[in-house]
C-alpha cells in the first residue's frame, strides 16, 4: 500500500504541518506586521480547505466561495463597527452621511458581540443550505452549478456595492477599533491572533478529515463516481451533496469573519469572482482530492503573489495562468500527484503487502478506515 | 391486498405512450420473468417502479403503501433493491468500498459524519461474497473486474441493502455460458429468502429460473402463466418467440 493513503500516515503529516505552523511565531519575533501578514495565510488555507473539500471531495465545483466568505467577513465587520457605537451615536458614521436616520433593523442584532459573530457564521451556513438545496433538489451539477454559484456571487457582489446606504458600498467597512470580547481586546499583530486563527483551522481541518473518513465520505465518493447509483441504495444525494456544499461554506464564513479581524476592513472585493477563482487555483494546483495539498497550494500560489506579483505585477496572473494550464494538464491530481507517485515507488516492507501485492498495485484509492 | 402490485399504469411521452395499462402483480418469495420484444416497456416499467421515472397516471403498491410518484431514495429505503441493465458500479472504488456503501442502515447525512464502521457490516459481508464468490477480488478496484464480475458485484450491492423485492434489468446480459450458470445457482438461492422480477431476454435462461413469467408488448400485458403457459400461448409466439426462432 502507497504510504500516501496510509491514514496514519497522513494524520502524521497534518500533524507535523500544524506543529511547524504553531511554531512560526516565535520565529517571526518582533515583525507584527509579517506576523499579522502570516495570520492572513491561515485564512486563505481554510478557504483553500473549504475548495478541497467541496470540488476535490464531494465532486462539487463551486466557484462562489466568495458568497459564505463575504457574508461571514460582512457579518464580522458590522460587529465591531457597533462595537465603537453607543447609545449617544447609535449609528455608523457611514449612515449619517448618507442620511439614514435610524439604525436599518438588519444592523441591530450585530450590537450584541454574541449574536453578532453567530450570525457571521450562521446566515452565510443558512444561505448555503438554502441555496444548495434548491440547487441539488433540481439535479443541478457539475458546470452548470459552478454557473450558478458564480452568477449568485456576483449578484451579492452587485448587492452589496450597491447598497450603500447600508453597506457603504464600494468604501466598505472599516471598523475603527479591534474586536473587543468582553475586557478582552483582540490584537490582530500579535501571536495570540495567529495561534487562534490556526486553531480554527486545526479544528475545521479534523471536522473535514474526518468527514472524508466517516461513512458520509465514502458516500460522497461514491456520488462523485455514479451519484445515479446512489440514489438506488437509498441516500438522498441532494441532502449529501447540500451536506458538503454547508460545511464548505462554514469553513469560508469562518475564514472571511477571521480576515476582518485581522484586517480590520470589508469591502464587495471579498465578492469578486477574480478571488473565488483564485481560491479553485490554489486546491487545483497543490491537489485538490487532498485537504493539506490545497491548502499548501494556498501558501504556495498566496506566497508567489505577495513576493512576486508585487515585481511582476499583471505578468503575474499570465505566469499563474500558465502554471495553472500546465498542472492541470500533466497533474490532474496537482502537485501533490508528485508526491503521490514518488511515494507509491518506494515499498514498504511491511508484512500485509506481502498477501495482497498484486491488489494493492491496482488500487490506486485509499481505504477509508483501513 | 398484496405484497406487490401495479394498478393501471400509464407513461407517455408528450404524445407518445410507451406504458400503456399495465397491471400486474407479485406473489412473496417468487421470481417473476419480465420479457418482450425490444422496444416493450420492460426497462420503463423497472424505472417507474424504482421512481427514476413517474408514471404519468396508475398505481404502484408495496407492502400496503401507495409508492406511487416516490423519489428513488425513497423507494431504494422501503426494500426495492435494483440492479442496471449496464452494470452501474463504482468503478475507482474497491469491491469491498462498493459493498460497503450499499450496505444501507444508515442514511442521514449528518449522522452519517459520525460513523466510521456500520454495525453488522462484517457477517452480512460473508454472506455476499459466499453467495457471489467475491472474495478474492475484495481489494481490488471494480474498474478492473471482469464483466461477469462487475454483474455479480452489483447483484452483491442491491443484496447488501437487504431489500424486500428486487428487481434485475438483464443480469446475464453479455455474460459467458459457465457465468450464466453460476448466476442461476445465486438467483435460484435468493428465491427462498427474497422476491424477484427479473428482465430477461434469453429465454432459455428464463425457464431455467421463472416462476411466472410475465409478457410485455406494445406497453401492455400481453400474457402471464408459467412458462409451460407462455411457450404455449399463440400470441406469444407470434410477438416474441417468433422472431426469435
Amino acid at each position: 500500500m502507497n504510504l500516501f493513503h496510509n491514514v496514519r500516515a497522513q494524520w502524521l503529516a497534518y500533524a507535523v504541518f500544524f506543529i511547524v505552523l504553531a511554531l512560526v511565531p516565535l520565529f517571526v519575533g518582533d515583525d507584527v506586521f509579517l506576523l499579522n501578514q502570516l495570520s492572513m495565510y491561515g485564512v486563505y488555507a481554510m478557504l483553500a480547505l473549504g475548495i478541497s473539500l467541496c470540488w476535490g471531495f464531494g465532486g462539487i465545483l463551486n466557484l462562489g466561495q466568495g458568497i459564505p466568505f463575504g457574508l461571514g467577513a460582512y457579518g464580522m465587520a458590522m460587529t465591531m463597527q457597533m462595537q465603537t457605537q453607543d447609545e449617544y451615536n447609535p449609528m455608523p458614521p457611514f449612515m449619517l452621511n448618507n442620511s439614514l436616520t435610524e439604525l436599518p433593523w438588519f444592523w441591530v442584532p450585530f450590537g450584541n458581540t454574541t449574536v453578532g459573530i453567530i450570525l457571521s457564521i450562521a446566515i452565510p451556513a443558512l444561505f448555503c443550505a438554502i441555496f444548495g438545496w434548491t440547487m441539488f433538489r433540481a439535479r443541478v451539477s457539475g458546470p452548470f452549478f459552478a454557473i450558478m454559484t458564480l452568477a449568485m456571487l456576483s449578484a451579492i457582489g452587485t448587492l452589496f456595492l450597491g447598497m450603500q446606504p447600508y453597506t457603504n458600498g464600494a468604501n466598505g467597512l472599516s471598523p475603527p477599533r479591534s474586536l473587543q470580547l468582553g475586557e478582552l481586546t483582540v490584537d490582530p499583530y500579535s501571536p495570540g491572533s495567529y495561534w487562534v486563527v490556526f486553531g480554527l483551522l486545526l479544528i475545521a481541518t479534523v471536522i473535514a478529515k474526518l468527514m472524508t473518513l466517516s461513512r458520509s465520505g465514502l458516500v460522497a465518493r461514491s456520488i462523485r463516481n455514479d451519484a445515479e447509483r446512489v440514489r438506488f441504495l437509498g441516500y438522498n444525494v441532494a441532502a449529501y451533496e447540500t451536506m458538503i456544499y454547508t460545511v464548505s461554506g462554514i469553513f469560508a464564513a469562518v475564514a472571511g469573519a477571521c480576515m476582518v479581524v485581522l484586517s480590520q476592513y470589508v469591502s464587495p472585493d471579498q465578492f469578486d469572482p477574480t478571488f473565488s477563482l483564485m481560491m479553485v487555483v490554489w486546491a487545483g494546483i497543490g491537489g485538490r482530492m487532498s485537504l493539506l495539498a490545497a491548502m499548501l497550494g494556498a501558501f504556495l500560489i498566496q506566497g508567489g503573489q505577495s513576493y512576486l506579483g508585487d515585481e511582476l505585477d499583471a505578468t503575474w496572473y499570465l505566469f499563474l495562468g500558465t502554471f495553472f494550464i500546465l498542472v492541470v494538464r500533466f497533474l490532474p491530481k496537482g502537485l501533490v500527484g508528485l508526491v503521490e507517485s514518488g511515494l507509491g515507488r518506494i515499498r514498504i516492507g511491511s508484512k500485509r503487502n506481502d498477501g495482497d501485492s498484486a491488489a494493492s498495485e491496482v488500487s490506486l484509492n485509499p481505504q477509508p478506515g483501513a | 391486498m398484496g405484497f406487490f402490485e401495479i394498478r393501471n399504469l400509464r407513461k407517455s411521452f408528450d404524445t407518445v405512450s410507451v406504458i400503456n395499462d399495465f397491471s400486474m402483480e407479485l406473489v412473496e418469495l417468487t421470481l417473476c420473468c419480465l420479457v418482450g420484444p425490444n422496444g416493450a416497456g420492460k426497462t420503463t416499467t423497472i424505472d417507474l417502479i424504482t421512481g427514476r421515472q413517474k408514471p404519468t397516471s396508475g398505481t404502484i403498491m408495496f407492502i400496503e403503501e401507495d409508492i406511487t410518484g416516490f423519489d428513488e431514495h425513497q423507494i431504494a429505503r422501503r426494500g426495492i433493491g435494483r440492479k442496471f441493465q449496464v452494470p452501474a458500479v463504482f468503478r475507482d472504488m474497491t469491491v469491498r468500498q462498493n459493498l460497503e456503501v450499499a450496505f444501507t442502515r444508515t442514511t442521514n447525512p449528518l449522522k452519517n459524519i459520525f460513523r466510521f464502521r456500520e454495525p453488522g457490516f462484517a457477517g452480512k459481508l460473508d454472506e455476499i461474497l459466499t453467495l457471489t464468490g467475491l472474495g478474492p477480488r475484495l481489494n481490488v478496484e471494480a474498474g478492473i473486474l471482469s464483466h461477469g464480475e462487475t454483474q455479480w458485484l452489483e447483484i452483491g450491492m442491491v443484496l447488501m441493502q437487504n431489500p424486500r423485492l428486487l428487481l434485475l434489468d438483464e443480469p446475464v446480459a453479455g455474460m459467458t455460458e459457465s457465468e450464466i450458470e453460476k448466476t442461476v445457482g445465486i438467483l435460484n438461492d435468493l428465491k427462498k429468502t427474497n422476491t424477484l422480477m427479473v428482465v430477461e431476454h434469453d429465454m432459455s435462461f428464463v425457464r431455467r429460473i421463472a416462476d411466472v413469467v410475465v409478457v410485455m408488448h406494445m406497453g401492455s400485458l400481453l400474457a402471464k402463466g408459467t412458462i409451460k403457459d407462455i411457450e404455449a400461448d399463440r400470441r406469444v409466439r407470434e410477438v416474441y418467440l417468433g422472431e426469435e426462432a
